[in-house]
């Protein structure tokens, strides 16, 4: 299938020239490191065309065995040459069909340059630089003979740009279309005839990986070397525009881009409707978006929670029975049990360190999940879900990027604020980052909800998140009324990739390394704090105990805790226990659960609660107790404060790097507000009702 | 003149959400607007920015997402450079 524009005019001499230019030119390079063309006089035919449209497989196709590659004279490009042999009737010669004997089968041939890839003849790169010295810096008779240009027939209009700038010039254009198969699966119904005469050159649909086509191409070109030099096409600008204003310039190329793609194409299957087209209208629907999205994440905490739950048990009962036990005996037959020793050992690093490894299968199967989701391409939706509801809001679109990296970490986060352009918005989303539940707020979460829900603790989980996407709305629509009335808008666009079937190597590769990341992190910080909380509770804050003796009520960690309690008291978790937790979620919510259960580890065990595998026994009569006989309102008032509060002294670092001291504290004092007045209403009002 | 470029411009500024908006509100096939936003972007007016979703080897392991650019997220390059995201595409009006 071809197309060609008839130009009938005289045959244009061969050249020889002797000059060496100072600009490199095809000619001047024949001979030089590049590699050997066709001999003296032979047409010199360039390739042009974008980056992977298959301009190396057509020039290797031409060029069969009879090409070299390497640096083009006084630059670090590469550019491929070779000769381009054919017979009479156009039909590409391969040596090893006729033995090498040209002679007898009359075989012709072109010097053929693969140039490197560009998308246009405005340089961006030294390829593209290259590019355009050799086709237009280079004088008329330096140039190529004439000009192949190779375009995606399933992206036309990406490729044509090339073919009309080329057209502005002298160069005798031939416009070879590739991924013609491509482009059919597309529906995408190309006219090789309409299109040549809309622009101006001949058209060729060739398919070099199967060497069809390339027949056609010969002759094509054949034809088009005698003719006259065409000329340029004339810029339908407003005359004084040229060179003022490139947009007016390269908009007027694209119009005429574009008459000439809607010409060529007679059915544009590229604007069919897909089947990610048609997810995408339930997926990014205004109202059926979100509510899929809410959907998709309570199953994904629902699995996680569920499946990893008998996991999960016997991890804490191998922590809590067999190692402690192996450990307490080890420590006995050296004569160090009974002590401090086995106190920081048991107690604290095996009761904090193995809490947290019991949350690994849970950990590794949402990281699966999530991960499942982002390959999947379903991500992507969830993102203009929230950037749409950023902008509903009057948030600048943009602040989804930083409040969805807030799910995973709160610290790279506030980093992530950097994207925005205004400061305003930056200081507003680094004060919103802290109230999106990062991953460290998830494990209590899964724990109280599983003490206290049972099956049910995914939807606890999801109602957690649920809350925390309301605390940024709430909080965000709050200092927008306030302190932030007129905020600057950045318009954004976000391009959705197809729907995909994950791949299980980068589905697993994503999951594992958030999975490492998790545990570097989270025991790095768990040890220390073990440390620090094993140190505090063995320091007697009351007379009558020794170090390391002391009944950990009357020890500093418990008596600084025992002062703060009351503060919680109306939010019905005022047990000095569940303050000592929250207080070292200050530092970081990854040693919330450790320091909880070291906490009781180290207590007198109550009757009937001997390890760690009564701890959600203690948790339970904890809340009973000081909820007044209401512990689910204040299970829900604390974890509500847990998700609102300061998430550790890592983002307040990372905010007072990024919006200053005086903006950090006020942050902490805005969540410490919110979450302290949110808990207290949800224990009040929740108390009427349980 | 108003062409494709000031076209897929202008529908930026009022506010589409994505290339289907912009060939919807400008009535461009969508081969041209993602041929005209690949040419802002190299012309500078606009923007493109890729959301590699996943924590990079490199990274903290926690965020759950970061940029193969070094923009959002920690900064390290994603887990696999030749795997499909969304891009993301800040608009850059000229003043």
């Amino acid at each position: 299938m071809s197309g060609t524009q008839p130009m009938n005019q005289p045959t244009r001499p061969g050249r020889v020239l002797s000059i060496t230019p100072a600009l490199p030119t095809v000619r001047a390079a024949c001979h030089g490191p590049v590699g050997e063309g066709a001999g003296a006089g032979a047409p010199i035919i360039a390739l042009a065309g974008a980056p992977n449209v298959g301009k190396s497989t057509l020039f290797n196709a031409l060029t069969g065995l009879r090409a070299t590659t390497g640096n083009w004279p006084g630059t670090t490009v590469d550019v491929g040459r070779g000769v381009w042999r054919f017979q009479p009737d156009g039909k590409v010669c391969t040596c090893a069909e006729c033995s090498g004997d040209c002679a007898a089968n009359r075989v012709s041939e072109f010097t053929l340059i693969d140039l490197p890839g560009a998308y246009s003849l405005d340089p961006l790169s030294p390829d593209e630089e290259l590019t355009r010295t050799l086709l237009v810096d280079a004088p008329v008779g330096e140039r190529p003979d004439a000009v192949v240009v190779v375009a995606d027939a399933a992206h036309l209009a990406r490729s044509l740009y090339l073919v009309a700038q080329l057209r502005e010039t002298t160069h005798r254009v031939v416009v070879a279309l590739t991924m013609n198969d491509v482009a059919a699966k597309a529906g995408i119904d190309l006219d090789t005839y309409a299109l040549s005469a809309e622009l101006g050159c001949p058209v060729v649909a060739i398919d070099p990986r199967r060497r069809q086509g390339l027949d056609t191409l010969t002759r094509t070109v054949r034809e088009a070397l005698p003719t006259p030099l065409p000329p340029p096409r004339s810029l339908a600008v407003p005359a004084g525009s040229e060179g003022l204003d490139p947009l007016a310039r390269d908009d007027e190329r694209f119009t005429w881009v574009e008459a000439a793609a809607a010409a060529g194409a007679t059915a544009s299957g590229a604007d069919r409707v897909s089947t990610s087209d048609r997810i995408d209208r339930v997926a990014t629907h205004p109202v059926a978006g979100p509510l899929l999205f809410l959907a998709v994440m309570w199953v994904v905490f629902q699995i996680t929670t569920t499946v990893a739950a008998p996991l999960q048990d016997a991890l804490d009962g191998f922590f809590s029975g067999p190692v402690s036990d192996a450990v307490r005996g080890l420590l006995g037959m050296v004569g160090l049990g009974g002590g401090w020793v086995e106190g920081l050992l048991v107690d604290g690093l095996i009761a904090g360190v193995g809490m947290l490894l019991t949350f690994v299968p849970l950990m590794a199967l949402m990281f699966v999940l999530l991960a499942l989701l982002e390959d999947s391409g379903y991500m992507a939706r969830a993102a203009v879900v929230t950037d749409r509801l950023m902008r509903t809001i009057g948030l600048p679109g943009k602040a989804f990027l930083p409040l969805v990296v807030g799910f995973g970490c709160n610290v790279p986060a506030i980093a992530a604020t950097r994207i925005l352009g205004n400061a305003r918005q930056r200081i507003l989303v680094a004060l919103l980052v802290p109230f999106t539940s990062c991953t460290a707020r998830l494990t209590v979460y899964v724990m109280l909800g599983t003490i206290f829900f049972g099956a049910a603790a995914g939807t606890a989980v999801f109602v957690m998140y649920l809350a925390s996407i309301l605390a940024v709305i709430g909080v965000g629509l709050l200092l927008r009324k306030t302190l932030w009335r007129t905020m600057g808008t950045e318009p954004l666009v976000l391009d959705l990739p197809p729907y995909q079937v994950p791949t299980a190597r980068l589905t697993a590769a994503v999951a594992w390394g958030r999975l490492q990341g998790f545990l570097r992190t989270a025991s790095g910080i768990i040890v220390v704090t073990v440390c620090a909380v094993w140190l505090l509770q063995s320091l007697p804050a009351r007379p009558g105990h020794g170090f390391g003796e002391v009944p950990v009520q009357d020890s500093a960690y418990g008596v600084a805790a025992q002062t703060i309690a009351p503060v919680f008291e109306p939010a019905g978790f005022g047990q000095w226990q569940t303050a000592s937790a929250l207080v070292v979620g200050f530092v970081a919510k990854e040693a919330v659960i450790s320091s909880w259960a070291q906490t009781y580890a180290v207590e007198e065990p109550e009757e009937g609660a001997s390890d760690l595998g009564d701890f959600g026994t203690q948790v339970r009569a904890a809340f009973e107790e000081s909820s007044g006989g209401h512990p689910l309102p204040a299970v829900w008032a604390f974890l509500w404060f847990l998700m609102a509060y300061t998430p550790c002294v890592a983002t307040l670092a990372a905010q007072k790097r990024e919006v200053g001291w005086r903006w950090t504290v006020f942050g902490v004092a805005i969540g410490l507000a919110v979450a302290w007045l949110g808990a207290v209403a949800i224990f009040q009002i929740g108390s009427l009702i349980w | 003149m108003s062409g494709p470029l000031s076209a897929v411009l202008g529908a930026f500024a009022d506010g589409a959400h994505s290339l289907a908006d912009v060939s919807a509100r400008t009535g461009l096939p969508s081969d041209v607007v993602q041929a005209s936003v690949d040419h802002l972007v190299r012309l500078g007016r606009l923007e493109a920015r890729e959301l590699a979703m996943g924590c990079p080897s490199s990274g903290c392991g926690s965020c759950a997402s970061a940029s193969a650019d070094g923009g959002p997220g920690c900064g390290a390059s994603g887990p696999d450079a030749g795997r499909r995201g969304p891009v993301l595409v800040a608009l850059t009006l000229r003043r």
